[in-house]
């Protein structure tokens, strides 16, 4: 991995972009801006989920998807540039794995959500309580995304053994 | 300026600062960007319907999102003035700040302009010109706030 990591940095790409003065604070407040739509569309409906709020109508908030997707979309493209800007601060954090791990397990969950319980959404009614399969999913999501959250902003101080 | 050399001296922005554990630094800004994305996330999401996001669900129900806006904004008033303290002289002469604390001020205004224009019992249910203008305003200026919050750490 040392090898990688090492390789990586030198590469033209990653040495140019990191030449780049703008680069760095742009890719963070990007990062930021995609956070907040990425928490706040899939919280509003992961709460939702859990039973919460439940004057909005499950199936109709479906139309605020498209903006956390493109939250997350925004947050994978500044993700990846961190990474090839600076390999090492990440290869080597085990903070950096967890986050990793619970991007992946938001994304599994997301997936089941749609393949399997999503379509039972558009019979729930405004102001109709959801079944304990839906708390669970939703709950499982927002403390996903709040871990993420959590590790990403952590990242430099903790688990970087030092 | 006394008063902010004296602020960043204080025993607590001292170990704000100096301290080792993750509890102190570390910890005050995480719960700093979790204040913002509850703030500006539960925002965008008022402000996209106002934009016409999501037409099948009255505007009006989405009124239990503002506490999360409020929860959100004073979670980062508690955790700003902690990082403030811990950096107060130089932060009270920094550009960068009081631009962003003016965008927030703005940011702030919108938002309570569109929840009076828009929440209002018996008001118009789809927004109006008015209260679409708000919502573009409150858009903007948050991601502009989040921009400038971002660059103080690189324009001094």
């Amino acid at each position: 991995m040392n090898d990688a990591v090492v390789w990586l940095s030198t590469t033209w790409l990653s040495s140019h972009m990191r030449d780049l003065k703008w680069m760095w604070p742009t890719c963070e407040t990007l990062h930021f801006i995609g956070l907040s739509l990425l928490i706040g569309g899939a919280g509003v409906f992961d709460l939702r989920l859990m039973g919460f709020m439940r004057r909005l109508p499950i199936a109709a908030l479906k139309a605020f998807m498209p903006y956390a997707i493109a939250g997350f979309a925004i947050n994978l493209t500044t993700g990846v540039a961190f990474f090839v800007m600076m390999p090492a601060q990440y290869a080597f954090s085990i903070t950096w794995y967890a986050k990793l791990f619970f991007i992946i397990v938001a994304g599994l969950n997301a997936m089941l959500f749609e393949t399997t319980l999503g379509s039972r959404v558009l019979t729930l009614g405004a102001d109709e309580d959801t079944p304990m399969s839906f708390k669970i999913v939703g709950a499982v999501s927002l403390f996903s995304w709040f871990a993420v959250l959590y590790c990403g902003r952590m990242l430099p101080y903790l688990g970087t053994g030092n | 300026m006394a008063f902010f050399a004296w602020l960043q001296h204080t025993g607590l922005a001292m170990w704000i600062v100096q301290s080792d554990s993750i509890w102190a630094y570390p910890s005050i800004l995480t719960a700093h960007t979790v204040g913002l994305a509850l703030l500006v996330g539960a925002a965008s999401i008022i402000d996209l319907r106002l934009l016409g996001v999501a037409p099948a669900i009255p505007v009006a129900q989405f009124d239990g999102l503002f506490r999360f806006v409020w929860a959100g904004f004073y979670v980062n008033l508690v955790s700003g003035l902690l990082l403030f303290a811990s950096e107060a002289a130089d932060k009270a002469a920094q550009p960068m700040f009081m631009l962003k604390l003016a965008l927030i001020a703005g940011a702030l205004v919108a938002t309570i302009r569109l929840r009076r224009e828009a929440f209002a019992a018996g008001g118009p249910p789809e927004p109006s010109p008015h209260a679409r203008r708000y919502a573009v305003t409150s858009l903007a200026l948050w991601a502009a706030a989040i921009t400038a919050g971002r660059l103080m750490a690189y324009v001094k």
